[in-house]
């Protein structure tokens, strides 16, 4: 076995689906954040759009910084810190939104409450020209939806061989893969990762202008419980959305309530139903008001811990 | 009354046949290798002579121990007949050693059992192993190019190449000209392979039956003279690849990349002034590039060398060790050559091997690709 750790592909939708790990025990031992599509990632290989990033290090020595990733399918948490030096760079120069290629670790947090949130520590990053940006999109959604047929197809009955699934073009690292992760989700229907997916294929076939790529995730699931996730309806995507929005924007990094109320208000959700998903939310550990009026995201980096 | 089984007249066994319960066999064979000791006797410290080697008929190929031989005339390459060997099993293999009951006397080329290409049990490029023979094979001539070595004083023209077939690839070398064409489909016996650099190899040479088949069902390599993509995460199961073509990004520069120092008789990698074999020597200053290329399966280490790495740089060596003049820090202009790869999607074509550091492959040819369009990536619909 070569001790190299493989890049795999995904979208930010289906990494940010990953609530379940693997934790080796003993020194220097891999730790996997498994996909509910069969994916054991102990690294990854993202492209999307970075935006600038913010630094959360306590002090200077210990340099910490954080930005966001974003994809048409969503976004990812991706994070460097002392020991990620060319990550690092890459993210103190980060002044604006900027197509990228982010290869590093993953990293699953769990908070008290069950909550996981999956992150990427990134250990080098390449600016990317659009058309470099969709070809690793293609490929990222092509090999998703190469393993959702796979997990597919070992859910069928009878269940195939190895070989048979060998025949039929899957890389035995997959289906290995796939074997041991996928009875971690056994709740989760495959099928609804694709839609996500073939939007991004459509996008790119039809040579969509580049504010699709850029423009607000469809459905960002973030946070998701990490033991049976409770639905979650649309409106509490869309409120999370926005207070990511105004929490960036804001030179604080916390969202006014205010300001969110109103943006919901303008995005269709009403005061009322505002406020229940404000307090689901917050007894969900998603978000929390440390300051009244003031919201964030219940982040484990937030403070500075480097979890 | 004789039978072939009766002890006057043993049975004329391939060496392949040979079974340790059997009963003495007559055996006609080439010596392929052999060493000459003494034994010493415990009883009373007397030396008694030993040869042992090997001997091959084409089937198969044994050891052999004999007892007191002869002062001279067996070595390397003489063909022998032995009747009353006795068979035994070491480890799963069959041993035979010649022993007084032995009558043993040379033989020649032509007493050597014919073995027909028709009757050797047919194998796949897949299927061949370390020491596998006594096999025939169909494949393609992908590749075969002449080449001078040296064997001891002498100066011979080999031939090398890759055969491949549906299941696999493998290298060649043809000790002598066989006339294989680039392109012909053959039928190979009187094979057989060794290991080289942790990979088979097929060895060819004067005892070769060489036949010129049709050639349906091997694969017909496309025009652009590439061999199938191979996804990274199935070379190290396939145990490397003589000749295989891998796709991916570049994600990682392992050390020791860049500018590197070699000793200048064996071009081992000089560390602290020191070569491995040849102690404190000057070292000459060459370039290397150590990329690690990962497909989403899998991942490999490229090892380019410096043509290679200098168009993949767009940097050649004296100018690398101008820029080190002017500012002597290596590693940053390591750095440099990792900001120029990282995440550039290559294509390498080469030979890859896998051990415990994993797989590495060795290119001909190391390709940029350009950004795979929109439509052609929808159609593939497919795993990598």
């Amino acid at each position: 076995m070569s001790g190299r750790e493989t890049a795999w592909r995904v979208l930010a939708h289906e990494f940010s689906q990953s609530t379940e790990e693997e934790r080796g025990t003993g020194d220097r031992v891999a730790s996997y954040v498994l996909s509910p599509l069969g994916a054991k990632m102990n690294r990854v290989l993202l492209v999307g759009t970075l935006s600038a990033a913010e630094a959360i290090g306590r002090d200077a020595a210990t340099p910490f910084f954080r930005t966001r990733l974003t994809d048409p399918t969503g976004f990812v948490l991706v994070t460097a810190g002392g020991f990620q030096p060319r990550a690092l760079e890459a993210l103190r120069n980060l002044k604006g939104p900027q197509d990228a290629l982010v290869v590093g670790k993953t990293h699953l947090f769990v908070g008290r409450d069950g909550v996981a949130y999956p992150s990427v520590r990134a250990e080098a990053i390449r600016a990317l020209p659009s058309a470099e940006l969709e070809a690793g999109l293609a490929e990222a959604a092509e090999q998703t939806l190469a393993r959702i047929a796979l997990v597919k197809a070992l859910e069928s009955t009878p269940a195939p061989s190895d070989e048979a699934l060998r025949a039929s073009g899957y890389p035995r690292s997959w289906i290995r893969a796939a074997r041991e992760v996928r009875p971690r989700y056994p709740s989760r229907d495959p099928e609804s990762f694709r839609p996500p997916i073939e939007g991004v294929l459509a996008g790119i076939r039809s040579h969509a202008p580049r504010e699709s790529v850029r423009g607000p995730a469809p459905a960002p699931p973030r946070p998701v419980a990490s033991r049976d996730p409770p639905a979650r309806d649309h409106g509490s995507a869309t409120f999370l959305d926005l207070l990511d929005e105004l929490a960036e924007g804001s030179s604080d990094g916390f969202a006014d309530l205010g300001d969110l109320l109103e943006r919901a208000g303008a995005r269709g959700i009403d005061s009322e139903v505002a406020e229940r998903i404000l307090v689901e939310l917050e007894e969900a550990g998603a978000i929390e008001e440390p300051v009244v009026g003031k919201l964030r995201r219940t982040e484990p980096q937030g403070s500075g811990v480097v979890p | 009354m004789a039978t072939s089984e009766s002890p006057g007249l043993p049975k004329e066994t391939l060496l392949r046949d040979l079974r340790a319960d059997s009963d003495p066999v007559l055996i006609t064979a080439r010596v392929v290798a052999a060493e000459r000791r003494d034994v010493t006797r415990r009883s009373d410290g007397g030396r008694r002579p030993v040869l042992s080697g090997l001997l091959s008929d084409g089937t198969a190929t044994v050891r052999f121990t004999w007892w007191d031989p002869p002062a001279a005339g067996v070595e390397r390459g003489s063909v022998l007949r032995a009747a009353n060997v006795v068979v035994r099993d070491f480890r799963g293999r069959a041993e035979v050693s010649f022993t007084w009951k032995t009558r043993v006397e040379p033989a020649s080329e032509l007493e050597l059992p014919s073995i027909a290409p028709e009757s050797m049990p047919r194998r796949t490029v897949s299927e061949i192993a370390q020491g596998s023979e006594g096999f025939r094979l169909d494949a393609r001539v992908v590749r075969v190019r002449p080449k001078v070595v040296s064997v001891g004083e002498e100066r011979r023209e080999i031939h090398e190449g890759i055969l491949a077939d549906g299941t696999a690839s493998i290298a060649f070398t043809a000790w002598s000209d066989l006339g294989l064409a680039e392109g012909e489909s053959v039928r190979l016996s009187g094979i057989y392979a060794r290991t080289f650099r942790s990979r088979p190899q097929l060895i060819l040479d004067q005892r070769t039956h060489v036949e010129r088949i049709p050639g349906e069902g091997l694969p017909v390599f496309p025009a652009d003279g590439l061999p199938p993509r191979t996804a990274l995460g199935e070379l190290e199961a396939l145990g490397g690849s003589d000749w295989a073509r891998v796709e991916g990004v570049v994600v990682d520069l392992r050390p020791p990349s860049g500018v590197v120092y070699r000793c200048p008789s064996c071009r081992r990698a000089v560390s602290q002034g020191l070569c491995r074999v040849h102690g404190a020597v000057e070292g000459v200053a060459d370039l290397r590039a150590r990329l690690v290329l990962d497909d989403g399966t899998g991942s490999v280490t490229v090892n380019a060398d410096r043509a290679i790495a200098e168009r993949l740089w767009g940097r050649t060596l004296p100018e690398a060790l101008d820029a080190l003049r002017e500012r002597p820090d290596p590693e940053r202009l390591t750095e440099e050559l990792f900001t120029t790869v990282f995440g550039k999607r290559l294509r390498a074509v080469g030979r890859a091997t896998v051990d415990s550091f994993g797989t590495t492959l060795y290119p001909d040819t190391l390709s940029e690709l350009a950004p795979t369009p929109p439509d052609a990536a929808s159609a593939q619909r497919r795993a990598p």
